[in-house]
């Protein structure tokens, strides 16, 4: 009965969600009519919160009469993971994607005032992109079905991969990231429809992009870190195609927040800045439609339903044609200023964007490469690391090449690049005697590591010496910025020196037996039976010794579910600042030894110390007062 | 033509250029890093380069993994021929015996080095190819 309500409930917010878009396209701007549109907004989202916030109530009361909680949840469950079994599949992943973007839209609306020009057509905008999707949830993918006359006792259970408090934040973390960019976009279009170049967009949308930002990035990052410790592969980043759909809207951003900043500061770049904000959102949609199209084979890829792919693939053409069609018949609403001057800040950052471009194109290839290669020749096929290492890591070095002369140059003015200033020169001179003693110290290492190593360490260096004057001297540093890019430096130096250093070992041990692997000295001291809430596991247990006289234990172990039947491994790491180790236990041979997987991750945790870096630097930009 | 539109003819010309050359590159580069996936027969057909980076499919061979030390080997086939598969490491969870599964590596002699193999995260998951027969 409470299902229906809830279900009534996001019928009657999506009529209103029309309501309040067609008022917006279609009614004069008035005082009058910017308030009504405001109201009917907030009225339909407070309808869809109740029916989301109902739905949740359902989960945590283990209503097994809804089909989607029944296969999804389980009445041993804490109420924690009760909740997040929620977004642990298609339909009710995409009902809290949807209450998202409506939540985005809402805190838009009671910030800003309603003089704003610009405002009635942005919440008109944001709410026919709701139209469309809550029309998706309800006719191909309704998570309000119920199962009638009787319902099953229990639920089928969560899939136990999921069963984690990273991958619980996970998906909300990153959601909140994609639909974000619905403000930008919503923006920029309202701006175009609205014509006059005086409005300067850009301001109203900055800290809400880079809010969005924030979140993608904090969402990708405990994306990684789940696969590192849950999956027991033990890499941070396997290029897999739901990786890389969300990788392009954070570099698509990334370059939209440079972009955008360009437009505030010299009034540069405004066209391009607007065909960037489209390019966001549209990768923040091509993303949904990979994942829940099921075209890709992935990991995370949900249920294959071609009614879904195709409603969706409709419903995101129609929104990339029109805001396409938009901007070309309104390209000459900016006049282009003056030209950018060579060697301005504009300039670098150009070159940036152009650089984001390629990187950007070359994953998009690589994503739908092999959908096109098997439709022509009937053949399939993969695109790996192998591509994506070719293209990324020169660009990325050349990029940070460039960052670097680029921390001197001024808006709007031509700079002498001096070559031998003090700065430069005393970063130059650090980094080559680093990459020196990594080069000496390393029997093979591969140029292009070498090159990004020193590229990274250029930044680090560079940054160090800026954030020194202006603590010193008082010179002049843009925090978010200097922030933002000496992260850059430390992932680019961390990646590198992991790939160099990382190794791993596939080892026989008896149980009172050791082995030696690289300094360590692994002891397999006993093995246990356990048994969980819902799962029975074997447990080994490791005494593991470096030469330095430090041990520790690591127990890792095999799990099976009840309801299931799922076997999982559950890594043991032991964690430290320079390296983890990283143990997983696999089958038992015929002579009573073990198979024990040994890996040896080097800086891997400053990998996600820079990505967190990078997503601190833009709330230290969020919460500044300065216009930026 | 005037020195304006000269100016911008050869701006255009050069943007053009640069952006060809850009594409062509990473087309390059994505042809020559694709891995291709074959089943067990499809395998028999073609000519392989032994240092090619492939993918192959199929079933794990019931009585066909052996384990010694630390290396597995096992047999990949659809039912119609099969390939030899050696890999040192942990197969991941989900493979056994008689169930779906990828190994990703070179073919040297018939045999099959795999540097990765994968089983999908799925109980009723059948490697491409291979769903119709059975």
């Amino acid at each position: 009965m409470i299902v229906e309500i809830s279900h009534f409930l996001s019928i009657l917010s999506t009529a209103l969600f029309f309501l309040a878009g067609s008022f917006a396209l279609t009614l004069k701007n008035t005082t009058y009519i910017s308030n009504l549109i405001s109201r009917t907004y907030s009225h339909a989202f407070l309808l869809l919160s109740l029916s989301f916030f109902i739905y949740i109530f359902l989960a945590i009361t283990d209503n097994f009469s809804v089909q989607y909680i029944a296969n999804h949840s389980n009445s041993a469950l804490p109420v924690f993971y009760k909740i997040s079994s929620i977004w642990s599949a298609h339909e009710g992943s995409m009902f809290l994607w949807i209450f998202f973007l409506a939540l985005w839209g809402f805190i838009f609306n009671i910030s800003i005032y309603n003089e704003e020009t610009l405002k009635p057509k942005t919440i008109g905008i944001i709410s026919l992109v709701l139209v469309g999707f809550l029309l998706f949830l309800l006719i191909t993918s309704n998570p309000f079905v119920t199962i009638l006359p009787i319902a099953p006792l229990n639920g089928a259970d969560i899939n136990p991969v999921l069963q984690d408090p990273a991958l619980a934040i996970h998906p909300p973390t990153l959601y909140l990231g994609y639909v974000g960019f619905v403000i930008p976009f919503a923006c920029s279009l309202a701006f175009l429809i609205n014509n006059d170049p005086a409005i300067k967009w850009e301001i109203l949308v900055q800290k809400w992009s880079v809010a969005a930002w924030i979140f993608l990035t904090v969402g990708i990052t405990l994306g990684s870190w789940w696969a590192y410790y849950e999956l027991g592969w033990g890499g941070y980043w396997f290029w897999d195609p739901v990786e890389n759909v969300a990788l392009m809207p954070w570099l698509a951003a990334t370059a939209f927040l440079h972009s955008l900043s360009v437009s505030i500061k010299s009034s540069h770049l405004r066209t391009w800045t607007i065909l960037l904000s489209i390019t966001v959102f549209s990768l923040s949609l091509f993303g949904a439609f990979i994942v829940r199209s099921g075209i890709i084979d992935s990991v995370h890829s949900f249920a294959n339903d071609p009614q879904r792919g195709l409603y969706l693939l409709a419903f995101i053409s129609v929104i990339i044609l029109t805001s396409l069609s938009l901007f070309i018949s309104r390209l000459s609403l900016i006049g282009a200023p003056n030209n950018i001057k060579t060697l301005s800040k504009e300039s670098f950052i150009s070159i940036n964007n152009i650089f984001f471009g390629t990187l950007i194109f070359s994953i998009m290839l690589g994503v739908i490469y092999p959908l096109i290669y098997e439709y022509l020749y009937d053949q399939k096929i993969s695109v790996g690391a192998p591509f994506y290492n070719a293209i990324f890591i020169p660009i990325v070095i050349l990029a940070a090449i460039f960052l670097f002369f680029s921390i001197d140059s001024k808006w709007s003015r031509v700079i002498n690049l001096k070559f031998f200033s003090k700065p430069i020169s005393l970063s130059l001179l650090f980094s080559l005697a680093v990459t020196l003693l990594i080069f000496i110290n390393l029997e093979k290492v591969s140029i292009f590591i070498l090159c990004s190593i020193f590229a990274g360490l250029l930044i680090i260096f560079r940054y160090l010496i800026e954030i020194w004057n202006a603590f010193a001297y008082k010179k002049y540093l843009n925090p978010f910025s200097a922030i933002a890019h000496f992260a850059l430096g430390l992932l680019l130096v961390s990646i590198s020196l992991n790939s160099l250093l990382s190794s791993e070992r596939a080892l026989n041990i008896k149980i009172n037996e050791f082995e030696q692997y690289k300094d360590l000295k692994i002891y397999f001291t006993d093995l246990g039976v356990n048994k969980g809430s819902n799962y029975d596991s074997v447990q080994a247990k490791f005494y593991i010794e470096d030469q330095n006289g430090n041990s520790f234990n690591l127990n890792p172990e095999k799990r099976r579910y009840f309801t299931r039947g799922q076997i999982t491994t559950e890594t043991a790491i032991y964690v430290s600042p320079i390296r983890d180790v990283y143990l997983t236990i696999g089958d038992q041979l015929e002579d009573g030894s073990w198979i024990v997987n040994i890996q040896i991750n080097f800086l891997i945790r400053w990998i996600w110390f820079s990505a967190c870096l990078m997503a601190l630097a833009g709330v230290v930009l969020i919460l500044s007062k300065r216009k930026v | 033509m005037n020195p304006i539109r000269k100016k911008r003819l050869s701006s255009i010309l050069f943007v053009f250029l640069f952006s060809v050359s850009g594409v062509s590159l990473i087309l390059y580069s994505l042809n020559s890093n694709l891995d291709y996936f074959f089943t067990p027969t499809e395998l028999k057909k073609v000519q392989m380069p032994p240092n090619k980076r492939i993918k192959i499919g199929g079933m794990v061979l019931e009585d066909s993994v052996k384990r010694n030390t630390s290396k597995i080997s096992f047999t990949i086939t659809d039912y119609e021929n099969s390939v030899i598969v050696v890999f040192e490491g942990i197969v991941p969870d989900l493979f056994k015996e008689g169930s779906g599964v990828v190994a990703l590596g070179y073919l040297d002699n018939e045999i099959f080095y795999a540097k990765e193999v994968l089983a999908k995260h799925d109980e009723n998951y059948m490697p491409p190819n291979l769903d119709i027969k059975q």
